[in-house]
């Protein structure tokens, strides 16, 4: 069985590699790819779209519908982990463990027993808590507020640099992933709970295909953004730019929040109570 | 251009909002709706075409509607419909605390197989499969006992399969520079000598054969139907395969021309073969199962056989068969799915044990039951009987026996499965096993499932009658349209 499957491989790959033979010349500036529709591209779309980077130009407009799509691949991604991974009801663990805080003193309270009041005192902490990681805490809280700003940048920028919705994104999560990684779950879901990433990430893919609908009221093809002139002002060329950051903002908000939301999943197994 | 556009703003708008049951339905109906109307133009206007975004299709991406994807468009839709209809209990057993959940998936993977249909770009179609599969692993790994290892053995063969497909697509932009259809289609003919053109196809077919469990890949396929969720299993078993057979013709015919696929490649006579193996292993395969739901997958395998058999036969009779058994696939799918989704809401096991007598204890569902059965074995007023004519008079046309004989058996082989299920149900004594594991004295009360389940389910079941009686325009009068007219 084994001996038929490494055939089969090297028979494959044999043929992989016989017909690259045929390949166009690796970087041919006469190779189809590079002949047939790139030259529009190259030529239209400053005067089609006001954007300087035409791979955004080509992303999130000329393929704007594949890019809402991804979008929705996303966060079909985040709704199926969630959908599988989330535990209906969490149970009541066994003990709870509560640290007070200007002692230092670790409580471990059993079930069913009466808990300390909230106050700034006391904190509840995860089973695996780790007791002093100062210098984690402090790196991170000065890291955090500048990757977020960064992110924001990246995706501002898309439309003459390397950057946009997906990238930005991705940034904005690893940052509030990074923060729930040096503190802990309780903590971070605090700040974003399960229902606020949830909507989130349907506000994004809905900002993106509302836009799409938005140019189907006002008239135009679905996700035609020179129908946006009207409401945005300037002329239609500048309203594809416009439109082009909306989507792109709307990608970032969904790609963000699916990260975390995914995050929370997979840290606790659907639990939600604890995790790192 | 004017009725996709309220259809795909549909779709795109209730994907995100706040989701139940009533939204879903809505949506879906709104869908149906507006594909029915959709067929009904293209029959009268031509194809139509839509220009997301407002650019011109090489540049941007563009919907291409013609007969022949209306048609799938509409059954798409209708199946969703019944089965969300005819499954909402079972939902809300089975998903008390996800339905918002459960539903958005559920529209999502509508949404995706709407997309792959519609879709005139090679691209596009890829990232619509991307969802449509996602959310068809979510729903199928929600399921009972080994789901989630029956949906861990799909997603490596789903993946694998599309990235076969995506392979394939990169390369013909790689030749071509195009991702549009009908620009590919014209750029093609000047090099289809090349090496990269013969991959390309290769690609995109090894990748689409995995997607719809040809028989060698079939692997991922029956675990994956038998231990889904019931509503999931209506949904996804009737539908998917189908789509990809779809997509495969979409690109064997519309992509590369049917002179290339059937002269020059000259693969269609061992395809033929490979699609006898998979309606033999797949009946044989059939026979050997105790499980309602494993034997109804095997079957699949056995039905895909029928479609890529029929469509590789290269004549006119074969490809309005397999065609026609795309449409009529689903419809008896979706029948024996949604009467084995309603057994297991009441009798909660699906094997031949559990169905002893059960004739007696819900007849209307068993009764549904009968009539997708004997549309799969091919009876004649039901619409599995045509579609199955219509394969053999091409194979035959073709000169290909084999093939004539793989249908016969195949035929004689349901004919034994489902007949034994039906004598099960009908003649053996029913026992009732309790907690403890002693069997009651036999129970014989009426015990039918609500109603909510039940008419969907028949409307199902009646619709394999009517498409049968209308059989003849259906191929007349869409499909023959829809054929390129080199092929004879």
């Amino acid at each position: 069985m084994r001996i038929f499957g490494l055939l089969t491989v090297l028979l494959c790959g044999g043929l992989l590699i016989y017909h690259t033979a045929d390949f166009p010349a690796w970087g041919d500036p006469a190779s189809p790819a590079s002949t047939h529709l790139s030259p529009y591209y190259i030529e239209h779309s400053i005067d089609d779209t006001m954007v300087p980077n035409l791979v955004t130009a080509v992303l999130a407009d000329y393929r704007s519908y594949d890019t809402m799509f991804e979008t929705v691949v996303v966060f079909a991604a985040g709704i199926a982990c969630f959908f599988l991974l989330r535990a209906a009801k969490s149970k009541t663990p066994e003990s709870m463990l509560y640290r007070h805080i200007p002692t230092g003193i670790t409580l471990r309270i059993e079930k069913g027993s009466k808990t300390p009041p909230d106050s700034a005192d006391f904190e509840r902490i995860d089973s695996v808590w780790v007791p002093y990681d100062l210098i984690i805490k402090i790196t991170c809280r000065l890291l955090v507020p500048f990757i977020q700003l960064f992110a924001l940048y990246v995706v501002a920028h898309g439309h003459h640099s390397p950057g946009g919705g997906f990238q930005g994104g991705v940034i904005f999560g690893a940052a509030l992933i990074l923060f729930a990684l040096t503190h802990n779950l309780s903590n971070s879901l605090k700040r974003i709970n399960e229902k606020t990433s949830a909507l989130f990430a349907a506000s994004g893919v809905l900002v993106y295909a509302g836009t799409g609908i938005l140019c189907l009221l006002l008239g135009a093809n679905f996700l035609d953004y020179s129908a946006l002139a009207p409401l945005l002002g300037g002329d239609p060329k500048m309203a594809h730019s416009h439109g082009i950051l909306i989507v792109e903002i709307g990608v970032a908000i969904a790609v963000m929040a699916v990260m975390v939301w995914i995050y929370y999943n997979l840290a606790s197994r659907g639990r939600h109570d604890e995790g790192l | 251009m004017p009725l996709i556009a309220a259809f795909v703003a549909t779709i795109a708008g209730w994907v995100n909002k706040k989701y139940c049951f009533a939204v879903a339905a809505l949506g879906l109906t709104g869908a149906l709706t507006s594909s029915v109307g959709l067929l009904s133009y293209v029959l009268t206007h031509g194809p139509v075409q839509y220009r997301l975004g407002g650019w011109a299709p090489p540049f941007g991406i563009a919907y291409q509607i013609d007969p022949l994807n209306a048609l799938i468009l509409v059954v798409i839709a209708a199946v969703a419909l019944l089965n969300l209809l005819g499954t909402q209990r079972s939902v809300a057993l089975e998903f008390s605390e996800k339905i918002g959940a459960f539903y958005t998936l559920y529209l999502l993977f509508v949404v995706g197989m709407l997309g792959i249909v519609s879709t005139g770009d090679a691209f596009n179609l890829f990232v619509l499969l991307e969802i449509a599969s996602i959310t068809g692993y979510a729903l199928i790994g929600m399921g009972r006992d080994r789901a989630p290892l029956a949906t861990l053995n799909y997603i490596f063969m789903g993946t694998i399969g599309a990235s076969f497909y995506l392979l394939g697509v990169g390369y013909l932009y790689l030749i071509t520079g195009s991702l549009n259809m009908a620009d590919i289609a014209a750029i093609l003919p000047q090099i289809y000598a090349s090496k990269v053109v013969l991959f390309a196809f290769i690609f995109c077919m090894a990748g689409l054969f995995m997607k719809m469990a040809f028989f060698p890949v079939h692997g991922w396929l029956p675990n994956a139907y038998a231990y889904a969720p019931s509503a999931a299993a209506g949904l996804i078993a009737p539908l998917t395969t189908k789509v990809m057979v779809y997509a495969m013709v979409r690109i064997a015919l519309f992509v590369f021309k049917p002179e290339f696929t059937f002269e020059q490649m000259g693969i269609g006579e061992p395809l033929v073969w490979a699609a006898v193996a998979a309606i033999v292993m797949g009946s044989l395969l059939a026979l050997a199962q105790r499980q309602l739901k494993k034997m109804l997958a095997y079957v699949i395998v056995a039905e895909v056989g029928y479609m890529v058999g029929g469509f590789w036969l290269g004549n006119r009779a074969g490809i309005s068969g397999a065609v026609l058994h795309i449409v009529n696939d689903a419809a008896m799918t979706l029948v024996v799915f949604m009467a084995a989704g309603n057994l297991f809401y009441r009798l909660k096991g699906d094997s031949f044990g559990a169905l002893k007598g059960v004739f007696r204890e819900m007849p209307v569902s068993m009764a549904a039951f009968v009539v997708g059965a004997l549309s799969i074995i091919g009876v004649p007023p039901t619409c599995g009987f045509f579609s199955k004519w219509y394969l053999i008079s091409g194979a035959i046309e073709a000169g290909h026996y084999g093939f004539v004989a793989a249908l016969l058996f195949s035929s004689l082989v349901n004919a034994v499965l489902f007949f034994r299920i039906i004598e099960i149900g009908y003649f053996e004594p029913f026992t009732h096993a309790n907690h403890h594991g002693h069997h009651q004295p036999p129970v014989r009360r009426f015990r039918e499932v609500p109603m909510s389940m039940l008419v969907p389910l028949l409307v199902a079941a009646g619709s394999l009658i009517l498409l049968g009686v209308f059989s003849g325009d259906l191929v007349t009068k869409v499909i023959h349209l829809a054929l390129p007219g080199q092929i004879t």
